[in-house]
C-alpha cells in the first residue's frame, strides 16, 4: 500500500497508532532515564524512611492538603538559602510517596522546617496561626488536637509502602539489612511487626502535642514537621559535591 | 413542521446523551466556580475557614479544581465530542447503553471525588487527587468513552474524518495514558480509600508534572481545540481558514506537548537537563499554538462584522484571543530566569486562569450557546443575556489576571530583595500582608465570573423550558388537526 | 540500556530532539502544502461541518411534502 496522509485520515486505527507514537516520545525520553541513571539521586548519609508516627503525620499533612500552600523544595538561590536553608536534594525525598514538593507558596517552604520551632510553637500555630503570626492567612486546625490518632492500620500502611520500595522490614533478613544500612535504632523503627509499639513509644517519649495522656493527630503531624529536612548533615559535605548531581 | 423535523433529527442522532452532559457541564460549572470564589475569599479573609475541616482551603481547593476541570470541562467535552462526532460523520452515536454508562461513570467519579476531598480522602497529587477506587471507575469509563468514539468514527458515512475529531481522539488517547501512569499506586488495603504512589521523590515529581501539564495540554487544550474547529466555523457560517494548517497544527501540537511538563520543576532536585529540554519544547510550542489561534480567528476574515452582531461569536473569538495570550505567557514563564521569579507565586495561578477562564470556559460557553438551542430545536431565550454574560466574564477575567500579576510578581520581587547589608529585605509574612489587596481583587473577579455563568444558566434554563412549551403546543396543534381531519 | 543512557546525556538529547522534530515537521509541512490536487482535496474537507445542514433541511423539506 502506498503511504499517504490520506490513509491516515480515512483509517481511524492507523491514526490512533500514529497519534500514540507522537504523544509518547516526549514522556519516554524525559521520564525513563530518571529511573536508570545513578546520578539522579545524590549519595548522602542519613536519609531514612519515616517512623510509623512520622508517616501517620505525613498522611495527615496530605489529607489536609498542606501541599497546596506549602512547598517542600528549596531552590538553589541566595534568598532561599538565607530564608529556608540548604537547597533540597533529590535524596531527601526518596522515601516520599507521594512527593510533596508542591507548586505554590501561599505560605513558606517547609522542606527544612524541622527543629526550627519548638513543639509547643507548632501546636499553638496549628491550632490558631494568627495567635503567633498575626498576618498569617492559614486556616485554624483545632481538630488536630481534638481527634484521637487512628493508628489501627499503620502496619497495613507500612506494608503498602514496602511494596512501593520503602525498606520497612518484615523478615529478620530485611531487619538485619536495615541495621547495616541505617543503624539499629532506626532499623527498629522500620520494623513493621512492631509498628504500633514504636508509634506509641515515640509519641510518649517526645510528647509532641503537650498532653501525654492523649495521642492526638497533632502528635503525629508535629512529629512529621519536626523531622523535615533534618536527616542530612550538610556540614559533612562540601558544596561542590552536590553540584555534580544537578 | 418543526416538530416533525425535530423527530427526524432525534432519531438520526443521539441527542439525549449530549443534552445530559451539556446540562451537567453547567451544573458543575456553577458549583466549581462558586467553590473557587469561596476559596479565593478564604485567602483574603481567613476567618471564612470557620474552623471547619470540610471547608478549609486545603480540602476545598481540590474540590474546585476537580469540579471545574473534570466536572465542567469534562462534561462539556463529552457533550461536544458526542455532538461533533455524530454531525461530522453523519451517523448516529455507537451504542445506547455504553454512552449512558460513560455519563453515569463520569458524573459519579466527580461527585465521589469532591465529597471525598472534603472528608480528607485524597491522593495528594495535584489534579489527580481521586482516590484509587475512583481512578478505577474513571479508567473503565474512559475505555467505554474511547469505544463509543472510535466505533462511531468507524461507522461514518463520510470518507474523511474531520479534524475536530482528531483533536478529540488525541485527547482521549493521551488522557488514558496519563491517567494510568500517574495513578499507579498501592492501596493500604482493599477496604481503605488510601493508597501510596508507586514512585517516590524525583521520579514521582516528574510523573506527576508530566501528567499535570499534559492534563492542560490534552484535556484543556487539544480537546477544546476540537471544539473550536467545529463551533467557530459553524457559528461563523464559513469554513475554517485553512484546513492544511489544521493538519500541521494537529501533529505539531500532539508531538510537542508531551515534552514540556518538566518546566514545572525548574531549579528543583530534578536533573537540569530534563527541565531545560522541557523549556526548549515549551518555546517551540508557541508556534503550533499560535498557528491554531490564527486559523480560528482568520476564519472570520471578511466577516468581522459578526463580532458586533453575533454575541456567541464574541465568546468564541475572545476565547481564541485569551488562548493566544496565555500560550505566549506560558513559554515565557517556562524560561528558567523568569520561572525563578514566577514559580511558587500567584503569577502561575493567574496564568492558569487566563487559560482556564479565558480559553477553556469561554470557548465552552460559546459552544454550549450554539449547541443547546440546536439540541432542543429552538432559539436561545435571550441574546441580550448572552451579551451580559460576555461582559461579566470578561471583566472577571481581566480583574483576575491583573490582580494575580500584581500579587505574584510583587511577592516574587519582595522575596528576592536584599537590603544594603545583604540581608533579606522582607520576611515571608510581609509578602503575605502585601498580597491581601490583590487577593481581595481576585475574589471580586471570581464573583463577576460566577455571576456570568449564573446568567447563562438562567438563559439556558429558560431556553429549554420554552422549547418544551413550544413542543407541547405544537403537539397539541397537530393532535387537534388530526382530530379535525378525522371528523 | 546503552541506548537509553545515550538518550539521557544532555549533549545527545539536544541535537536528537532537534533532528527528530525538525525532520518530522518538515516532512509533514512539505506533504501538506505541496501538490495542487492535494490542496484541493484538503481544502474540500473544511466543508464537512456544513454537510449535515443540507441533510437536515432536505429532511424537513421532505417533511413538508409529506405533511
Amino acid at each position: 500500500m502506498k503511504f499517504s496522509h490520506e490513509s491516515i485520515e480515512i483509517n481511524a486505527g492507523l491514526m490512533i497508532v500514529l497519534t500514540m507514537i507522537a504523544i509518547s516520545i516526549g514522556g519516554l525520553v524525559e521520564i525513563v532515564p530518571l529511573f536508570y541513571i545513578d546520578e539522579t539521586i545524590e549519595k548522602v548519609e542519613g536519609v531514612r524512611p519515616y517512623t510509623p508516627l512520622e508517616q501517620k503525620g505525613r498522611d495527615i499533612y496530605t489529607r489536609e492538603g498542606c501541599y497546596l500552600c506549602h512547598s517542600q523544595m528549596i531552590r538553589p538561590f541566595r534568598d532561599e538559602d538565607m530564608r529556608y536553608g540548604h537547597y533540597s536534594l533529590a535524596a531527601e525525598s526518596q522515601y516520599d510517596h507521594p512527593f510533596q514538593w508542591g507548586s505554590k507558596r501561599t505560605g513558606p517552604d517547609l522542606a527544612r522546617v524541622g527543629e526550627k520551632y519548638s513543639n509547643q510553637w507548632h501546636v499553638q500555630h496549628l491550632k490558631a496561626p494568627r495567635s503567633v503570626v498575626p498576618e498569617s492567612i492559614m486556616p485554624n486546625y483545632p481538630w488536630l488536637l481534638e481527634n484521637d490518632l487512628d493508628y489501627s492500620d499503620i502496619a497495613d500502611r507500612m506494608r503498602a509502602l514496602k511494596v512501593t520500595g520503602v525498606p520497612y522490614s518484615l523478615t529478620t533478613a530485611e531487619y538485619q539489612a536495615n541495621v547495616e544500612k541505617f543503624g539499629k535504632e532506626t532499623a527498629d523503627q522500620l520494623n513493621i511487626l512492631e509498628a504500633e509499639e514504636n508509634l506509641l513509644a515515640q509519641a510518649q517519649s517526645e510528647d509532641f502535642d503537650g498532653d501525654r495522656a492523649r495521642l492526638t493527630e497533632m502528635d503525629a503531624l508535629v512529629a512529621y514537621l519536626q523531622v523535615l529536612g533534618t536527616m542530612v548533615d550538610f556540614s559533612k559535605y562540601d558544596e561542590g559535591y552536590f553540584a555534580e548531581f544537578r | 413542521m418543526m416538530a416533525s423535523g425535530a423527530v427526524a433529527v432525534d432519531t438520526q442522532y443521539n441527542y439525549d446523551i449530549v443534552k445530559r452532559f451539556a446540562i451537567m457541564a453547567l451544573v458543575w460549572g456553577v458549583l466549581g466556580m462558586t467553590a473557587g470564589t469561596y476559596i479565593a475569599a478564604e485567602l483574603a479573609f481567613p476567618f471564612l475557614n470557620f474552623d471547619t475541616a470540610e471547608i478549609t482551603f486545603g480540602r476545598l481547593r481540590p474540590v474546585h479544581t476537580t469540579l471545574v476541570i473534570f466536572g465542567f470541562g469534562g462534561s462539556a467535552l463529552f457533550a461536544t465530542s458526542y455532538y461533533i462526532v455524530q454531525r461530522t460523520c453523519q451517523t448516529r452515536l455507537y451504542g445506547d447503553l455504553l454512552p449512558k454508562f460513560t455519563f453515569w461513570g463520569w458524573q459519579l467519579s466527580v461527585l465521589i471525588g469532591a465529597i471525598g476531598y472534603m472528608n480528607g480522602i485524597t491522593q495528594a497529587r495535584e489534579y489527580a487527587e481521586f482516590p484509587w477506587p475512583v481512578d478505577l471507575l474513571i479508567t473503565v469509563t474512559w475505555v467505554a468513552y474511547a469505544t463509543v468514539f472510535v466505533q462511531t468514527l468507524r461507522r461514518r458515512s463520510q470518507p474523511h474524518i474531520y479534524v475536530a475529531n482528531w483533536f478529540y481522539m488525541a485527547f482521549i488517547l493521551a488522557t488514558a495514558i496519563l491517567h494510568i501512569f500517574n495513578n499507579l499506586a498501592v492501596p493500604v488495603n482493599l477496604l481503605s480509600m488510601h493508597s501510596y504512589s508507586l514512585f517516590s521523590g524525583v521520579q514521582d515529581a516528574m510523573t506527576q508534572w508530566w501528567y499535570g501539564h499534559n492534563a492542560v495540554g490534552f484535556f484543556l487544550t487539544a480537546a477544546f481545540l476540537g471544539m473550536m474547529y467545529y463551533f467557530v466555523p459553524k457559528q461563523a457560517g464559513r469554513p475554517i481558514y485553512s484546513y492544511r494548517l489544521s493538519i500541521v497544527h494537529f501533529w505539531a501540537l500532539s508531538f510537542l506537548y508531551m515534552w514540556v511538563g518538566a518546566h514545572h520543576l525548574h531549579w528543583t532536585a530534578l536533573p537540569d537537563w530534563t527541565s531545560s529540554l522541557a523549556a526548549t519544547f515549551s518555546i517551540l510550542l508557541l508556534l503550533p499554538s499560535w498557528g491554531g489561534m490564527i486559523n480560528g480567528i482568520m476564519t472570520l476574515s471578511g466577516a468581522w462584522d459578526k463580532l458586533r452582531t453575533d454575541p456567541i461569536m464574541r465568546f468564541l473569538i475572545a476565547s481564541l484571543a485569551f488562548y493566544g495570550m496565555s500560550t505566549f505567557e506560558g513559554p515565557m514563564m517556562s524560561l528558567k530566569s523568569v520561572n525563578a521569579l514566577s514559580h511558587y507565586t500567584d503569577w502561575t495561578v493567574g496564568h492558569v486562569h487566563s487559560g482556564a477562564l479565558g480559553w477553556v470556559a469561554l470557548v465552552s460557553f460559546g459552544s454550549l450557546y450554539h449547541m443547546i438551542p440546536r439540541l432542543y430545536d429552538t432559539k436561545l431565550y435571550s441574546d441580550r443575556l448572552v451579551i451580559t454574560h460576555f461582559w461579566l466574564a470578561t471583566i472577571g477575567i481581566v480583574l483576575y489576571i491583573t490582580s494575580m500579576w500584581v500579587s505574584g510578581i510583587g511577592q516574587g520581587m519582595m522575596l528576592r530583595a536584599f537590603d544594603d547589608y545583604g540581608n533579606l529585605a522582607y520576611t515571608f509574612v510581609e509578602t503575605v500582608s502585601f498580597m491581601h489587596l490583590p487577593l481581595a481583587a481576585r475574589m471580586v473577579g471570581g464573583m463577576f465570573f460566577v455571576s456570568g455563568i449564573l446568567v447563562m444558566s438562567f438563559n439556558i434554563f429558560m431556553t429549554i423550558r420554552n422549547a418544551k412549551l413550544e413542543q407541547a403546543a405544537m403537539e397539541a396543534k397537530i393532535a387537534a388537526k388530526m382530530a379535525n381531519a378525522g371528523v | 540500556m546503552d541506548l537509553i543512557e545515550w538518550f539521557s546525556k544532555m549533549e545527545n538529547t539536544k541535537p536528537l530532539a532537534l533532528v527528530i522534530f525538525f525532520v518530522t515537521f518538515v516532512a509533514i509541512v512539505l506533504y501538506v502544502f505541496t501538490g495542487k490536487k492535494r490542496k484541493a482535496r484538503f481544502e474540500s474537507y473544511k466543508d464537512i461541518p456544513f454537510q449535515d445542514d443540507e441533510r437536515e433541511s432536505k429532511e424537513s423539506e421532505k417533511g413538508k411534502h409529506n405533511g
